[in-house]
């Protein structure tokens, strides 16, 4: 049902995403936590109340719950999971890896928090959402150079990152000021997975090692190569959130203040709270979700949408794109929505000019190939959704009475055609009168 | 040996003019009427080695017509005449008949590849 | 010339014999059309093949648009995403002619459906062929000799084959086009009359929307009337004949969209113009030659010849840079390839891959003319005696049709009604010589006594044809009863003109000419029994059902139309399926899904990309196939019922084609020692080519050992997996296999290894629920 609002945009992606995202109700969505244990549903309180006061509804189990499902006949009791459960070695229920890795696939949202002791299930789904943990299972993140000032002269485990990604749409608009403070392992990405971004990442000094014993060869990972916490858009748009570290949702963090060595500021508050709320809000679609509706073409002047074009036609071509604020969808506004009219290769490319209402629009001439082309728009941008439109029009040649008639320089062979046919007359009565 | 040519050539002239006048006036019709084609065929093709052969088919519709015009009534004229023993039970109506038939459809494809 | 004796009694007779040739005829047609219809008591009303499929979709569309719209025909469906000009592209004969026959039928009340009327519009137009075909021998030796051609072209296998019933092909109007526009060229030049000129052109012209092959009729009048001027036969007649027909032609020709200007653009024509320039020289050399005497004549020979010369020399110097300044000399490649043979097989693999394009065999060659290729000899010869006009004519078309004949397999069919015509000859002039003998040596004979002579004569003859006849099939007893009405017309003639002379030249031994009788009438039958064997065994399946015999009873293969109907129910509307170019006219036909290529070779790029991606591995195959926004993948396999003709043994040309525009496509990688194998000993890229990953995936579950029938032969690797396909639809014998290209993976998995395969033992055991049933366990 839902699936025939968009069928006409040809895109593969946008019907999945409408059973995690649904746009009539969207503020009211479910959200499973499964949790180790539940002090950490009082630990985390913080994180968790942001998130209700913003519409969510919450259902707190522990992780080897029997009772835990995802699903039954095919539908999803939620629209995202949380996964505060960095040891749980096995899912209770008849929830396992591929369960929830299936709740993904299916368009739905997944916030996932590991922490030095990382199972070896809490691994496999990172790996299979394209992060991959330190294999070593001691290994921490240890950075002696952007560790957090505390009482207690630590072993620089407890880091002070303020190396964000630079999107407004992930993080928010409003500048993260304090260090995001984190302690747990670190990550690496693939650099040639496109899906997957570092949102925090670790410092140059950092490297990944075990604390407690001595380091007798080079750690793995090193430097800012480390991410430490990972957003992925899966290719459904799918969000994901995974971080080496439970903590840095924690209330604990949340409140403390930070002081980053060397850095002479000290701040009162980490910028903890900031940060994994702005996370939640962008894996949760709250920002950054966009929408195409009203994809229309048809010829200047014309306003019914013809089933073929001829060569040289001049057409209009219209979309509307609308983001998601959270609460309505609203106007999308940006000045490089690109549309191609495409056949193998671009033969035309526009960009569309909007409206500020939602509106893009532009109008092009067809060129002077026939085939069936595609009006595609292909719109990636850093932390949105993926728009990806093509519809498929054919461009037909001219029809043989379409093409120029009465060219001037032939008239001399008119003419002559004419007055040989002229000629045919005169001869004909000529000879048989002479007869 | 060029004044023995030329000699020979003005009496081959001479000879072939004389002949000429001997045909009947329905056949000198017609061999004008097949000067007139072919002049206008060739008005054309120098024509199109000015403007260039841009309306290609108006410009073969337009020459083939000519030369058409011009064939079928060599033809015609091939069958008329009274000297040529191959055609002597061939009716001149029956000649003259086809004629005009061979000319319908050529014109009507003239006018149908013209535009 | 019967006409030269006008005795009562002859006139009778005369017009008998044309009642009885008229009935001869509705006869020869009936024959042609119902030898023709095995094919449809065999296996079923359906179009055959290939090509046909496009022809009958381009009906439909006219039969439902009208011809305007048929004519403006943008086909998005094929040839994705380049789409194809139907209309400008198509030669239009046939559908128009099929259009036309139901628009007409359907006016009377008789409701067929469009493809009943496609099945049999070939059989029909054999009817007609084989008439014109009377008509034709009958301008060059008279109405005994048309009939017998007539009759042998209504059963020669070479034409059989190409206008079964189903069959619905140009070719299948094109040969009575074809001999027609013969027919008229002839009647034209016995008669000298401008009507059949403006008949004989529209009657090309109605060949040239039919078929490519018009391009040998208007090679091979040039060529006659050249030889006429040569060997000093001009006469008017061959002007009126000649020069109408090549202007009204020309325009015509160009007339039909697909040709154009081509018909005066290509080398292909360039003949029949110089020769109309010289026909015109010699027109009015003649014409002067008449008009002066005969010493006034040879000082303008002397003094036109000199001048002539230059001019001459410069023309065909001009010429030849005109058509020497075009890279492929203005010739197509498939002409050229019928001047060159192996000019095809050298540059244009796309050209040879079909194997109608390649050159026939010997035993080929008996297959499809049978014993006429015997007959053709002594009908060339009868030709020579007295050599006319028309039979100059057939001489030289006999000569030139062995030729191209002997370069492609698809000429065949232009070779078969000049074989029928000289046989055709040959054996009327055969049976005349030896009846004539017989009937002087009659005991008490004299040769004054002619009407009851030739009774009795004829009587015996008819006697001895008619106990032979029964020793063969019933369906001889048509012919020999034929040859008797020729021979009945034939003496009526002869004896009476100059009997005395004619008889002494060709009587032979009464004893000699009744075996010589005896084995004609053997021959004929074997020809007879040949063809209807051909007609009904050979020629009659069509290729869309395949039927197989074996221990246990009749196995009919029908996964064709089984993966087509498939594709039409459980695809949307606009999935683009790819697959080899073969199957893409019944895809779009039956299945009504846009393809990628179909048998229109038109673009040989694409086709090498299709190619390309079956000789690739899957990953790249994938990104080829995506980029074109393919969602399935057909494939044609024979390995598990021993279906020769599959995509694997179609292989070797996919990546010759691929490997021509791709150039990192190489044939040798896909061969072992030069040789392609696909067992244990291929080579890795061939094994894992898409190719072969389609074809034989999870087919060693059929008999656990993967056992290929086709090659006969192990396959080399028989347990892999699909990454970037799934098999969505396997026919029941297997012979087609529509994959479905993976959508690209929602996530991209991390570098780091699985440690347990928890999952895979899920996803295996959903296999054997879906493992497709194995029809010969």
């Amino acid at each position: 049902m839902s699936k025939s609002l968009v069928v006409f945009t040809l895109i593969t992606l946008l019907p999945f995403l409408c059973y995690a995202f649904s746009p009539e109700n969207p503020t009211d969505r479910k959200v499973l936590v499964l949790l180790d244990d539940f002090a950490i549903k009082s630990s985390h309180s913080l994180f968790f109340k942001s998130l209700q006061s913003r519409g969510f509804h919450f259902d707190f189990k522990l992780a080897d719950d029997p009772k835990i499902a995802l699903q039954r006949y095919g539908r999803y009791f939620y629209d995202a999971l949380i996964l505060f459960a960095p040891t749980i070695e096995r899912f209770g229920g008849s929830v396992d890896s591929a369960a929830i890795l299936d709740f993904v696939d299916s368009g739905h949202d997944l916030i996932l928090a590991a922490d030095s002791n990382a199972s070896e299930l809490i691994r496999e789904i990172a790996t299979e959402c394209g992060v991959d943990f330190d294999e070593d299972p001691a290994a921490v993140v240890i950075d002696h150079t952007s560790y957090t000032v505390s009482e207690t002269e630590g072993d620089h485990t407890l880091i002070a990152s303020d190396d964000l990604i630079k999107s407004d749409v992930i993080v928010g608009s409003q500048k993260i000021e304090a260090p995001v403070l984190f302690q747990g392992i670190g990550h690496t990405l693939n650099p040639a997975n496109t899906l997957v971004l570092k949102a925090l990442s670790a410092s140059p000094s950092a490297y990944s090692a075990n604390p407690k014993s001595k380091l007798s060869s080079p750690p793995q990972l090193t430097g800012s190569a480390i991410s430490l916490v990972s957003v992925i858009q899966a290719r459904n748009s799918a969000r994901i959130l995974i971080s080496g570290s439970l903590s840095l949702f924690s209330n604990r963090f949340f409140k403390s203040g930070v002081q980053k060595a060397g850095s002479p500021t000290k701040y009162d508050k980490s910028g903890n709270e900031q940060f994994s709320v702005e996370l939640s809000k962008w894996v949760f679609h709250e920002r950054g979700h966009l929408k195409a509706v009203n994809v229309k073409h048809h010829k200047v002047g014309e306003t019914d949408e013809p089933a073929m074009y001829r060569i040289n036609d001049e057409l209009e071509y219209l979309v509307e794109i609308y983001e998601w604020s959270g609460k309505a969808w609203e106007p999308y506004v940006a000045d490089d929505v690109q549309v191609q009219f495409y056949m193998m290769s671009p033969y035309v490319l526009k960009t569309l000019s909007t409206n500020n209402k939602g509106l893009y629009h532009t109008a092009f001439k067809v060129p002077d190939v026939y085939g069936v082309f595609q009006f595609k728009v292909e719109y990636q941008k850093l932390g949105y959704t993926t728009l990806s439109l093509s519809k498929q029009i054919p461009v037909r040649p001219f029809r043989h009475n379409e093409y120029e008639r009465f060219i001037p320089t032939a008239y001399p062979y008119y003419g002559s055609a004419f007055s040989m046919m002229a000629g045919f007359f005169i001869f004909t009565i000529v000879h048989l009168y002479n007869k | 040996m060029a004044r023995s040519t030329s000699k020979d050539a003005q009496a081959l002239f001479q000879s072939l003019r004389s002949a000429y006048t001997a045909t009947p006036t329905t056949l000198k019709i017609i061999d004008l009427y097949v000067i007139y084609a072919v002049f206008t065929a060739l008005i054309q093709v120098a024509y199109m080695a000015i403007v260039g052969s841009f309306p290609f088919n108006s410009f073969l519709s337009g020459v083939l017509s000519c030369i058409g015009t011009a064939v079928l009534a060599v033809c015609l004229r091939i069958q008329v005449n009274k000297e040529n023993k191959e055609f002597k039970d061939l009716a001149p109506e029956r000649a003259f008949a086809d004629f005009v038939l061979c000319n319908l459809v050529l014109h009507l494809v003239i006018i149908n590849f013209l535009g | 010339m019967a006409a030269s004796v006008p005795s009562k009694g002859s006139t009778l007779r005369d017009a008998f014999g044309n009642v009885l040739s008229f009935f001869i005829l509705i006869l020869i047609g009936v024959l042609a059309f119902s030898i023709r219809l095995f094919s449809v008591i065999k296996y079923e009303s359906v179009i055959h093949e290939f090509d046909p499929y496009f022809n009958y979709r381009v009906t439909q569309y006219l039969s439902k648009m009208g011809i305007y719209e048929f004519w403006n025909w943008f086909d998005d469906r094929t040839w994705y995403p380049l789409g194809r000009v139907i209309g400008g592209t198509v030669y239009p004969g046939l559908t128009l002619t099929a259009g036309t026959l139901w628009r007409v039928l359907n006016a009377l009340n008789i409701p067929l459906s469009v493809e009943t009327v496609c099945v049999f519009t070939a059989p029909v137009f054999s009817a007609f062929a084989s008439w014109a075909t009377y008509l034709l021998t009958k301008e060059v030796k008279g109405p005994g000799a048309g009939l017998t051609a007539a009759a042998l072209l209504a059963m020669v296998p070479s034409y059989i084959s190409r206008s079964v019933a189903g069959s619905y092909d140009n070719e299948a109007v094109a040969i009575f086009a074809l001999i027609f526009t013969f027919y008229l060229y002839l009647k034209t030049l016995n008669t000298g009359s401008l009507f059949y000129a403006t008949l004989n052109a529209l009657a090309y012209f109605y060949m040239v929307c039919s078929w490519g092959g018009y391009t040998f009729i208007i090679n091979l009048i040039p060529m006659h009337a050249l030889l006429c001027v040569v060997t000093g036969r001009y006469s008017s007649r061959l002007y009126i004949a000649y020069a109408p027909f090549v202007v009204l032609g020309t325009l015509l020709a160009a007339l039909v969209p697909v040709v154009g200007f081509n018909a005066v653009m290509t080398s292909e024509h360039f003949a029949s113009f110089l020769v109309f320039i010289i026909i015109h020289v010699v027109a009015l050399v003649y014409y002067i030659k008449g008009t002066l005497s005969q010493k006034m004549f040879k000082v303008a020979v002397t003094l036109v010849v000199s001048i002539g010369l230059a001019v001459c020399c410069a023309v065909i110097a001009v010429l030849i840079a005109l058509v020497a300044s075009s890279p492929t000399k203005g010739w197509s490649g498939r002409s050229l390839s019928l001047l060159d043979p192996t000019y095809a097989s050298k540059y244009i693999p796309i050209i040879a891959s079909v194997s109608e394009h390649q050159p026939p065999t010997w035993p080929s060659y008996f297959m499809d003319i049978n014993v006429l290729a015997f007959l053709v000899p002594a009908g060339i010869i009868a030709c020579f005696s007295p050599l006319s006009d028309a039979s100059s004519f057939v001489v030289l078309y006999i000569a030139t049709a062995v030729y191209f004949s002997g370069v492609m397999v698809r000429l065949m069919l232009v070779l078969a009604p000049a074989a029928c015509i000289m046989s055709g000859i040959a054996l009327s002039q055969a049976f005349e010589v030896f009846t004539r003998s017989i009937k002087f040596q009659m005991p008490g004979e004299a040769p004054d006594a002619q009407e009851v002579g030739e009774m009795i004569s004829d009587g015996v003859v008819i006697q001895h044809d008619v106990v032979k006849a029964e020793k063969s099939e019933d369906t001889v007893k048509e012919r020999p009863s034929k040859k008797n009405r020729k021979k009945e017309k034939e003496p009526v003639e002869k004896p009476s003109v100059k009997s005395q002379i004619r008889k002494r030249l060709l009587v032979l031994p009464f004893a000699t000419s009744i075996i010589a009788l005896f084995l004609l009438v053997l021959l004929g039958a074997f020809y007879v029994v040949h063809c209807v064997w051909a007609a009904a065994e050979a020629y009659s399946a069509p290729s869309i059902v395949l039927t197989s015999h074996s221990r246990d009873g009749l196995h009919v293969f029908d996964d064709f139309r089984e993966a087509y109907a498939w594709l039409s129910h459980n695809t949307e509307v606009d999935d683009k399926v790819a697959s080899w170019w073969d199957y893409g006219y019944q895809t779009t036909a039956m299945a009504n899904r846009t393809v990628i290529v179909d048998n229109n070779t038109w673009n040989n790029t694409h086709i090498a990309t299709v190619g390309t991606a079956m000789s690739s591995p899957e990953k790249a195959a994938w990104e080829i196939f995506n980029s074109l926004d393919v969602k399935y993948v057909l494939v044609v396999f024979g390995g598990l019922v021993g279906y020769p003709s599959d995509d694997i043994n179609k292989f070797l040309w996919m990546v010759r084609i691929g490997g021509g525009v791709f150039p990192h496509i190489k044939e040798p990688d896909y061969l072992r020692d030069g040789q392609y194998r696909i067992d244990s000993q291929a080579t890795p890229t061939m094994l894992n080519c898409l190719m072969y990953k389609l074809s034989y995936y999870r087919f060693v579950e059929t008999d656990g050992k993967g056992f290929d029938r086709v090659r006969q032969t192990e396959i080399g690797k028989k347990y892999f997996k699909l990454s970037h396909f799934e098999e969505v639809f396997t026919t029941h014998h297997w012979m087609v296999r529509i994959y479905k290209l993976k959508p690209p993976k929602n996530r991209i998995r991390g570098k780091t290894k699985k440690s347990k395969t928890k999952s895979s033992s899920t996803t295996s055991s959903k296999r054997k629920g879906t493992k497709k049933r194995n029809p010969w366990h």
